[in-house]
Parts: C-alpha cells; sequence; structure tokens
C-alpha cells in the first residue's frame, strides 16, 4: 500500500534514483584514475544506499506514514500482525530500491565507461536477493524501535549512513578503525556485499573476507554467514515486536488520545 | 449485498461484557526536569451489550468514550478492568477479536488518500485475512452497497466527505463482522449524508449486526439505539433506554430562551438561580440560546426576564425534556 501512495507521490525519484545517482557519479569522478576495483565500490555503494535508505526509511517511516494518513489504528487493529505489515513493506521497499542499483549501473557503464561484466550471473543474482532480505530483517529490528518512539524520522536519518560506511559497501572495511571491524561483521549486508562483489568481479578476489580460497566457496560461506545472521534478525525482531507493541498498547503511543 | 454474519454466543450470552475498565495514561512534561503526571481517561466504566443491540454510549469530548471503544477493541490494554468481547479476553485473544469485530472510527482520516476505494479495501482486506477466493466480490458487493461503484477506481482524495464516510463503512465492514464500533459516524457530515448514514447503521443491525456507537448527537442517540450509556469523567453516570433516560428529566420542563446580548455573567446568574437543575447555552454571534432545565417550569418566566432585562429576547418556549436534556442533566449536574 505504501508502494502505491509512493509511486503516486513522483517524490520518491529523489531518494530513489537521484540520492544514489550523485553518490555513484561524484564516486566514479573522484577515483576514476584509481586502479582496482574502484567501479565495484561505487556502484554497489550507490545500490546499497538505495536499498538501505528505502528499507530504513520504509521500517521508520512506516509508523509515521501511517499515522500522517490516520490510518494507524486502523492498521493496528487488523488481526494481521504489525510486524508483518512492515516486514512486507521493508521488503518491498528493498526490492523497490534495486531501481537504484540499475540507475548506478547505467551511469557507471554509460556515462564512465565503467566495465562491470558480471563473473557469475546466477551467484550475482541470488547473493543481489538474499542481501536484500538481510537488509529488510536488519530494518525491522529498528522499526521495532520505531513503534514505541513518536521521532522515528530523525532516528532514521542518523542511522542510514553508518551502514553504508561500516558494511564495506563504500570503500573496504580494512580501512575503517579496528574497532569498527566486529560491527561490519554482525551485519548481514557486510556479507551479502561481499559475495556480490566477488560474484561480480575476480578483481576483488584478494580483498574478500576469505582471501585465497576458491570464488564460488567464498561466495557461499558469506551467503551462509549472513542467512545465519539474517535468521537471527528476524528472531530478535519478532521477540522485539511483540513486546514493543504490547508496551505501545498499554502506553497508547500508537493510538490518538 | 453483505452476507450475514454468524454469531457464535459467548457464553454469558453478551456480545460485550465490560467489568470495571480503567484507564490511567502516565504523562511525562518537562525537558531537564521530567514532571510524572497521571491522566486518567477512563475510571470506572462497566456495562454489557446484547448480540443484535445498537448501544450508544455518550458524554462530552475527554469522558472517555473514544479510551472504552480502544480497550474494547484491542488498541489499548486496560489499566485494570476486564473486558469480554463475543466471548474472547481482551488481553489474551487479541488476534480472534480482531478477526471478528470492525472498527470505523470515521473522520477524514483513516484511508489511503492518494490510491483509489478498491485499492484500499483490497488492501484491508488482505490484513483482515480475507481469502482471496472472496475478497474482490465482497470488495465489489461493498461499494455497490455504499453507492461507491462507479467511483470506485477513482483515488480517493477526490472524494467528497459523505463519500470518504461511506468508504470507511465499507472498510469496518471488509471482514464481514460480527461486532461494529462505531465512533462518532456523522460528525461533520452534511445533514442528508448523516441521514443516509443513520440508515444504513438501521440496516445493519436489521442484518443481525451488533454496534456500539458513539456519538455526540442525542437526536441519532434517541433515533438509533436499543439503550444509551452516558459516561462522564471517566465514569457511566447512567445507562438505560433513551425513554428511561427522559425519566430522569420527567419533573422538569426546558425553558428554551432566544435572544440577543446575552452575556457569560447572565448566564452565571441562571445557574445560581434556585430550582435550576442545568444551563446550557449557545452564546453565537448573531443569536444566543438558553436551555434552563427546571421544574418550575412557566414559573421561571419572570426571573428570565429579570436576569435579562438588558438584553433582547425574542422568544421563550417551554419544551418537553428531550434525551439532550436528559444527557445535559447528567453531565453537567
Amino acid at each position: 500500500m505504501a508502494m502505491l501512495h509512493w509511486v503516486a507521490d513522483p517524490q520518491w525519484v529523489i531518494p530513489n534514483i537521484i540520492a544514489p545517482f550523485i553518490f555513484t557519479t561524484v564516486a566514479l569522478t573522484l577515483f576514476k584514475d584509481s586502479t582496482g576495483p574502484f567501479g565495484l565500490y561505487a556502484v554497489l555503494g550507490g545500490g546499497m544506499m538505495g536499498m538501505w535508505g528505502n528499507t530504513l526509511y520504509s521500517s521508520g517511516y512506516a509508523i509515521e506514514f501511517e499515522k500522517w494518513q490516520g490510518t494507524l489504528e486502523e492498521v493496528l487493529v487488523a488481526p494481521s500482525k504489525l510486524l508483518h505489515v512492515i516486514a512486507g513493506r521493508a521488503v518491498s521497499n528493498a526490492v523497490f530500491g534495486l531501481t537504484n542499483m540499475v540507475a548506478v549501473l547505467l551511469v557507471a557503464a554509460f556515462a564512465f565507461r565503467v566495465s562491470l561484466g558480471i563473473a557469475d550471473l546466477f551467484l550475482f543474482t541470488v547473493s543481489l536477493i538474499l542481501t536484500l532480505l538481510s537488509v529488510s530483517a536488519l530494518g525491522l529490528i529498528f522499526a521495532s524501535a520505531f513503534v514505541l518512539s513518536r521521532s522515528a524520522q530523525a532516528l532514521t536519518n542518523g542511522l542510514e549512513t553508518p551502514l553504508y560506511i561500516v558494511s564495506g559497501s563504500m570503500f573496504p572495511i580494512a580501512l575503517l578503525p579496528f574497532w569498527v571491524h566486529p560491527v561490519a561483521y554482525v551485519l548481514g549486508p557486510t556479507w551479502g556485499v561481499d559475495a556480490i562483489r566477488l560474484a561480480t568481479s575476480s578483481d576483488y578476489a584478494s580483498q574478500t573476507f576469505w582471501v585465497g580460497m576458491n570464488v564460488n566457496v567464498a561466495i557461499i560461506l558469506d551467503l551462509t554467514v549472513m542467512l545465519i545472521i539474517t535468521l537471527a534478525y528476524a528472531v530478535i525482531a519478532a521477540v522485539l515486536f511483540k513486546v514493543v507493541e504490547k508496551r505501545a498498547r498499554i502506553k497508547g503511543t500508537l493510538v490518538e488520545a | 449485498m453483505v452476507e450475514s454474519a454468524s454469531q457464535k454466543v459467548s457464553a454469558s450470552g453478551k456480545a460485550i461484557v465490560a467489568e470495571h475498565l480503567c484507564k490511567i495514561f502516565n504523562v511525562t512534561k518537562g525537558m531537564l526536569r521530567r514532571n510524572k503526571t497521571e491522566v486518567v481517561a477512563v475510571k470506572d466504566v462497566s456495562f454489557e451489550v446484547d448480540y443484535g443491540e445498537l448501544f450508544g454510549l455518550v458524554g462530552p469530548n475527554g469522558a472517555g468514550k473514544t479510551t472504552t471503544i480502544k480497550m474494547l477493541t484491542t488498541m489499548l490494554i486496560p489499566t485494570s478492568g476486564k473486558a469480554i468481547v463475543l466471548g474472547l479476553d481482551n488481553q489474551r485473544d487479541v488476534t480472534e477479536i480482531r478477526e471478528r469485530i470492525g472498527i470505523v472510527l470515521g473522520g477524514e482520516r483513516g484511508l489511503y488518500t492518494r490510491v483509489s476505494a478498491i485499492d484500499n479495501l483490497r488492501y484491508f482486506a488482505d490484513l483482515y485475512g480475507v481469502p482471496p477466493s472472496v475478497r474482490d466480490r465482497r470488495v465489489k458487493e461493498l461499494l455497490e452497497f455504499m453507492g461507491l461503484w462507479d467511483r470506485a477506481r477513482d483515488r480517493v482524495e477526490t472524494y467528497s466527505k459523505g463519500m470518504k464516510q461511506r468508504l470507511h463503512l465499507a472498510r469496518g465492514l471488509i471482514n464481514d463482522p460480527e461486532l461494529i464500533f462505531l465512533d462518532e459516524p456523522t460528525i461533520g457530515l452534511d445533514p442528508e449524508i448523516a441521514i443516509e448514514t443513520r440508515k444504513m447503521i438501521k440496516e445493519l443491525v436489521e442484518k443481525g449486526k451488533t454496534i456500539l456507537l458513539t456519538t455526540h448527537y442525542m437526536f441519532e442517540a434517541d433515533e438509533l439505539c436499543k439503550r444509551v450509556a452516558v459516561i462522564r469523567n471517566g465514569e457511566i453516570v447512567a445507562l438505560d433506554t433513551p425513554s428511561g433516560l427522559k425519566r430522569y428529566v420527567m419533573d422538569t420542563s426546558v425553558v428554551e430562551v432566544e435572544g440577543f446580548g446575552i452575556t457569560e455573567k447572565e448566564v452565571a446568574r441562571f445557574k445560581e438561580l434556585a430550582g435550576v437543575l442545568s444551563v446550557s447555552a449557545d452564546l453565537g454571534e448573531n443569536k444566543q440560546v438558553l436551555k434552563i432545565q427546571t421544574p418550575k417550569g412557566s414559573e421561571i418566566i419572570s426571573e428570565v426576564q429579570e436576569i435579562l432585562r438588558n438584553s433582547r429576547i425574542y422568544d421563550i418556549k417551554i419544551k418537553e425534556p428531550t434525551l439532550e436534556d436528559a444527557y445535559l442533566r447528567l453531565v453537567t449536574g
């Protein structure tokens, strides 16, 4: 429903197409003379920006959106669990974020002549889809906090950029301070981005977490770790939603007085 | 047309049993020094509603009507007390209750305005788990019933107020509920649309639905409801049939004074008069109307003329008390 509403409002173009486009263009312009897989980082960074922005936006904004529409109470009192409603939004918006990926691929390929031939299309596609699910599941955990907080929009804005940086989608995690690395490793999308890069280009093999391993094995390991983390996210989100929804019904934070 | 509901009779044989419902909100104010205060929205509310009944809940703004509905519909968890809805505990059997009730909160909000009526109803049908085989047929039937089928594919933002209200009602019926909560369904509507809405409400009861209705309009409660509960300051002060409630004021008359130049000070003087049970004043710009409830009847006219000697009196009528007068007596007395 939010998707229908969103598409009906042309402002969706700004965060979904224009912002990632600008990021990718700037990155490719700044680093066009660099060696190494800089193109991968620029394109995937733009794509991740879109997916994560959409997911966080849909999770955090979902509650605010319903409040602005005046439909929150109607949705809250329906038999479908609020978790399922927001999960559906998160997944559909993460998928919608793929439009970013397409936009930045086109920019990279045609404007900057970056060669982005995909080494293994099947594994690339599987990795992309599973990363989308992981991003959605992570968004659900934040959404549970948004259920209680009337300032969800402010929280959304604060969380957007850290994930881009820490997931290694913009630049290698090795460049980040050592104390950030554990945070990166517990983020499912970090492993997904690694898998996507490996499936895209063999140039990246020297920078993966699984240096020295067969590329396909490394991808499968990445996806396995990501799936385990994503499952953990889903369980945590389910528990959190149950707890915070009950608290919201006690405190009345989701209904108008 | 909308299918009849199959009713599962609860052990008590009642559609709703509210027992000593109470809701207190903890409100925190201030940034540096946080002061916590308690707001008692509902103090102690108990009532029962029979299956197939149209039950009214009336009271002034802030009396606790909407909070009571929100507790019964599982939106809020009561601070204390118990509610059994359709034989189900409203804290333990939340999902089952939500599957079997419909809620129409009304107003212009509560609908997705940038999409069509059909998309709105399909979405809510999915939220209510209406099977796909039934969904589209029911959406069409509801839109036809509400006279909206011709505009079904138009965006809701292009609808008039009356059309939105009918779409609200359609949404509240999407899961073919046994029990429907209507929160001020005719507020803000043009008279002809309000009449149409009341007609639809009566038709729903004839089809076997149970309805709990809140309203500000006493004539509406009088026309529609089998029984009415009057709520004031979070407590029910009276519960009876409309005729029964009018007996509260049988011993009184209502003296209605229409005039110009009547001030708040003069209204206050009426309230202090011996034998005056309640005074309501509508002090408009061009005309002021006072309604004085008193057992004195015509004997009060001389006092009215004395107090209003500096104002212009257009008309004085002595009327039989209505449900509205009974309500005023109960909420202001």
